[in-house]
């Protein structure tokens, strides 16, 4: 039977703070304090001496109860109490911020996660993204003035991300096995976890309330960011049999370890949808400033107006290059912002951010831009965007406009570039387009036909559908960096280097002229060889090549830009309505949204119901169907008077043609750039077909449709006044 | 150089039948008196304590404090290889990263070795506090098993009350409601099967079943289990083995669903 002392720890043996030290000292000198004389330790002799050099976990559910250690645990409550009470401070202006008083850990010890956790819960009640940017320096400059080496995690985490976008790395978690993963950690059943996601519409806000009812034999270690962090690649790695089962428990493991807000933003980094309304660029912008403030190493240079934004400025260029915070933030580190672009370059084998063009409406347009400038017309081919990286080892990397990587998918792409490259080439980076070619009619097909490709794995004598690639630019020759020479040299480079093959690889078609009508009439030529268009671009001047950059100097011109607003968008489906009559069934309307890069949240733009074959209904109600929850995300804004019959989780992205764009009391999107109050919304929308390869963040954003807007308006001024809402 | 016989082998392969489900890795920690185990489950739930005193091995040299990391799957798949009569030795040298089982059969005409390797494990090694128990109740293992397994199949928490009535197991689920009351009685046969109150405060708490289903796997090695309670402190489930040691389950007690709306 149990003997009969009373000692005083046992009124918290569920939730105990100190506890858990004991095993710690143990761990430290394994083996002098292993169970003894046949019974478990005598507690009291134990814990006393111990807890002393403790740094005890607070937990904010432990009740400080007994005299004897009652002094000791008020210690411990303050460690969360004091995190949570100092985290406001992180919204000063950082001019006005000291690091110092933030901190609740000592210098070179490992940075909370609660600290990251509760800086994103002060966040998500912001939504000023000057705020939010301060938010974010502040949190950053608080690692950089305790623990520098924990900044990369807190980078990464801060933006969402496990690595570089081109290693391909993901977390691979499905839901389900988050809910898995929730309901085994927090003593659930796993249909109550599901009820309640659909109640909810956020596991994480599911994983928050589950917190509860199961109490603990005893805490684990609280949580670091570089714990959290490091748990997270391991969970990336995981792969193969009973792999699955492995990530569910790596979870498993952090979610117990989890207090406060923890689980929250646990579980939102773990289905990486952070959504605190800020952006990569943010979290780039935040840290530049967070490295203007730790300067020690250079000054700005002279002249410098505003340090701040020039230094936000500077770490979103250089990641447009080399986009690998794990390099990047230990240069900030080492050698200073204002030398960033010296010490961190683009590297053969890392994808840079295409350069991307800005629609046009019009010759007429184009010859308004570029007076005076010589420019050239290169074809708009309609296939997939491809840097293709040759490294000096014989290898090729290709990656897609995303950074994915796509070597995989086209083998035949870099077997064809081998044969073709001259001998003199080492190395290089080249742009250009990836397309569906039928060599019997030497025909481009159409990006559909591209589509149906493998994506995976290919073996090059099971291709189906050939490619021809279309070169149009050179970034990278011979150990030789070329982005900043003008689109002439690089275009010369490019010529030199490879030798024409008809439909494995050639360059793309140019004229240089400043002739409208010829111009027009290479425009519905290059139609009629089944490309989109055109793309405009500077020849000699202003014609550096800018590496993600949507660029005043690449403009592009579609044959269908005419008669419409331009370009097509690419719009997210977040909600339908019954269809009636005919339409009994499936969906009658869909309510197409853009996406807020910034805010990141899904805005309505318009309700679609034509351009469907009965066929397309069918397929895109049935697919959608799956796709219902019972609420509206958080991150959806729709005007109040839609109310949609259902919802639907952001999965497709759908190509829509509109008539033009108006300004709409209704709907939500661009609302705050173009009008204070109101959005934007198309008017006659037709959808053209659905974007397989975009994901729905990739969607047209918000930016964008204002300046489209403003385009319109620009161009045809009495479009405005009658627009209306359909 | 550490060395345990144990002519009881089968006693070694129920106790890891009774500990595999909960915890998937654990440390065993030699020392001069005893072989013994602590480890929680991955959801710091439920603990475990096994000690298995020296005195109980036909012999028994441990030179130094051994703590051997195991994977008790793999653990359990070795000694599966065991006959039920087979006498057991655990042996490892000093410093080594495998541990070695030996299987001898009663009539020594086979001896088989199973070498293991061994992992590490960060352990967390956990002083658990003595208690005083405000209701001790000792009772046939088959029977709290079969009242376990029973409640399980209509809820999944189990309300334990003791009172000056007897002790009650209660669950509910979504197709009913299920009652067990289980009142003190010395007068039997065999002692083994007496059910014993020793209650000092009536207390009343609520626990996982699932939990309690994995302790009943120790059921083979005790014809009793002890079963020791005391309101807000984990709940003790003790099944002795042999004359040599226990092994012992904590496991925290869920709160009322009220607790949870409360804010943190």
């Amino acid at each position: 039977a149990a003997a009969k002392k009373k000692t005083p720890q046992t009124t918290n043996l569920s939730r105990s703070p100190n506890k858990r030290k004991i095993g710690e000292t143990q761990d430290a000198n394994l083996g002098k304090t292993i169970v003894s004389e046949g019974t478990l330790p005598k507690t009291e002799d134990l814990l006393e001496p111990v807890s002393d050099s403790a740094n005890p976990r607070s937990d904010t559910s432990s009740i400080a109860e007994d005299s004897k250690t009652g002094a000791k645990k008020a210690k411990t409550l303050s460690k969360t109490d004091e995190m949570k009470s100092k985290i406001g401070l992180l919204k000063k202006k950082p001019n006005d911020f000291d690091p110092e008083k933030m901190s609740c850990w000592e210098k070179g010890e490992r940075v909370p996660f609660l600290f990251v956790a509760l800086a994103f819960d002060l966040i998500s009640n912001e939504s000023g993204r000057i705020v939010i940017t301060d938010i974010l320096c502040n949190m950053l400059r608080t690692v950089i003035a305790t623990t520098p080496e924990d900044l990369v995690a807190t980078v990464y985490l801060s933006a969402n991300e496990i690595a570089p976008a081109h290693e391909g790395v993901e977390l691979g978690i499905g839901e389900s096995t988050i809910i898995k993963a929730i309901s085994e950690a927090f003593g659930r059943t796993e249909d109550h976890v599901k009820k309640q996601n659909t109640e909810l519409g956020d596991l994480g806000l599911v994983a928050k309330g589950s917190r509860s009812t199961q109490t603990m034999m005893f805490k684990p270690e609280p949580l670091t960011v570089v714990k959290v962090f490091d748990t997270f690649r391991q969970i990336a790695k995981e792969s193969g049999k009973d792999s699955n089962e492995k990530k569910k428990n790596r979870m498993k493991a952090l979610l117990v370890a989890t207090t406060d807000c923890e689980p929250l933003y646990l579980t939102r980094l773990l289905q990486a949808k952070l959504r605190l309304g800020f952006s990569g660029q943010t979290v780039l912008a935040a840290l530049g400033q967070a490295a203007v403030y730790n300067e020690e190493h250079s000054k700005p240079p002279p002249n410098t107006k505003s340090p701040l934004e020039e230094a936000a400025k500077i770490v979103k260029q250089v990641f447009t290059v080399l986009p690998v915070y794990d390099i990047i933030v230990p240069a900030l580190l080492s050698g200073g912002v204002w030398n960033l672009p010296k010490t961190c370059n683009f590297t053969l084998g890392v994808p840079i951010g295409p350069m991307l063009a800005k629609p046009t409406k019009g010759v007429a347009e184009i010859l308004n831009k570029f007076q005076d400038i010589v420019f050239t017309c290169e074809y708009k081919y309609d296939g997939e965007r491809a840097q293709i990286h040759f490294m000096e080892d014989g290898t090729f990397e290709i990656y897609s406009r995303n950074a994915e990587r796509n070597t995989g998918k086209y083998p035949d792409v870099a077997l064809a570039l081998s044969r073709l490259k001259k001998p003199s080439v080492k190395s290089f980076i080249l742009d250009c387009e990836v397309v569906a070619f039928d060599r019997e009619k030497k025909k481009i097909l159409p990006f559909q036909i591209l589509s149906t490709r493998a994506r995976k794995n290919v073996n090059v004598n099971d291709i189906k559908v050939g490619v021809c690639i279309f070169a149009f630019d050179m970034l990278y020759l011979n150990g030789q960096q070329l982005i900043q020479e003008n689109l002439k040299i690089r275009r010369e480079k490019l010529y030199e280097s490879f030798e024409e093959d008809p439909g494995y690889f050639q360059f793309a078609t140019a004229v240089t002229s400043n002739d409208i009508d010829e111009i027009q009439k290479f425009l519905d030529a290059s139609v009629d060889v089944g490309c989109e268009g055109l793309i405009i671009k500077t020849l000699d001047s202003d014609a550096t090549y800018e590496p993600a950059k949507r660029s005043n100097n690449w403009l592009k011109l579609k044959k269908d830009y005419m008669d419409s607003i331009g370009d097509s968008v690419d719009l997210v489906p977040i909600a339908a309505f019954h269809g009636r009559g005919k339409r009994t069934g499936v969906y009658g309307a869909f309510l197409l949204a853009c996406y807020d890069v910034d805010k990141e949240e899904f805005q309505s733009i318009c309700k679609i119901g034509t351009g469907f074959s009965d066929a397309m209904l069918d397929e895109r109600s049935s697919s959608l169907r799956s796709q219902v929850i019972a609420t509206p995300k958080q991150y959806y804004r729709v005007g109040d008077s839609l109310n949609p019959d259902v919802w639907f989780e952001p999965t497709e992205v759908w190509e829509v043609k509109a008539a033009d764009l108006t300004i709409s009391p209704v709907h939500r999107a661009a609302t705050g750039i173009v009008d204070p109050d109101k959005g934007i919304s198309l008017r006659f929308p037709r959808l053209l077909r659905v974007r397989e390869d975009k994901k729905p963040e990739e969607a047209t954003s918000s930016e964008q449709i204002a300046d489209l807007y403003q385009a319109q308006k620009h161009n045809h001024p009495s479009n405005e006044v009658k627009g209306d809402d359909d | 150089m550490l060395e345990l016989r144990l002519v009881q082998g089968s006693l070694l392969k129920k106790v890891l039948e009774a500990v595999k489900d909960l915890v998937n890795d654990a440390n065993f920690d030699c020392s001069t008196t005893g072989f013994s185990l602590q480890a929680m489950d991955s959801s710091h739930v439920a603990l475990v304590s096994l000690l298995l005193r020296s005195e109980g091995f036909e012999h028994y040299r441990c030179d130094r404090n051994l703590s051997m990391g195991m994977n008790l799957g793999n653990m359990s798949k070795m000694l599966k290889c065991a006959g039920n009569d087979d006498i057991i030795t655990i042996k490892a040298d000093d410093g080594s990263d495998t541990v070695t089982f030996m299987f001898e059969s009663p009539t020594q005409d086979k001896i088989a070795d199973f070498e293991m390797k061994l992992m590490d494990i960060d352990s967390e090694h956990l002083g658990i506090p003595d208690a005083e128990y405000h209701s001790i109740v000792r009772m046939p293992s088959g029977e709290f098993s079969r009242i376990c397994k029973d409640l399980s199949s209509i809820g999944d928490t189990v309300v334990i009350s003791v009172t000056k009535e007897g002790v009650k197991f209660s669950t509910a689920g979504d197709i009913g409601t299920a009652n067990i009351v289980l009142r003190q009685n010395t007068t039997v046969d065999k002692p083994e099967d007496a059910i014993v109150i020793e209650m000092n405060e009536p207390v009343s708490l609520s626990f996982a079943l699932r939990y309690m289903n994995s302790f009943t796997k120790a059921t083979p090695l005790s014809e009793t289990v002890t079963i020791s309670l005391s309101s807000e402190l984990p709940v003790v489930v003790e099944y002795k083995v042999a004359e040599m040691g226990y092994i012992r389950y904590y496991l925290a007690p869920k709160i009322e669903e009220e607790e949870d709306t409360k804010p943190e």
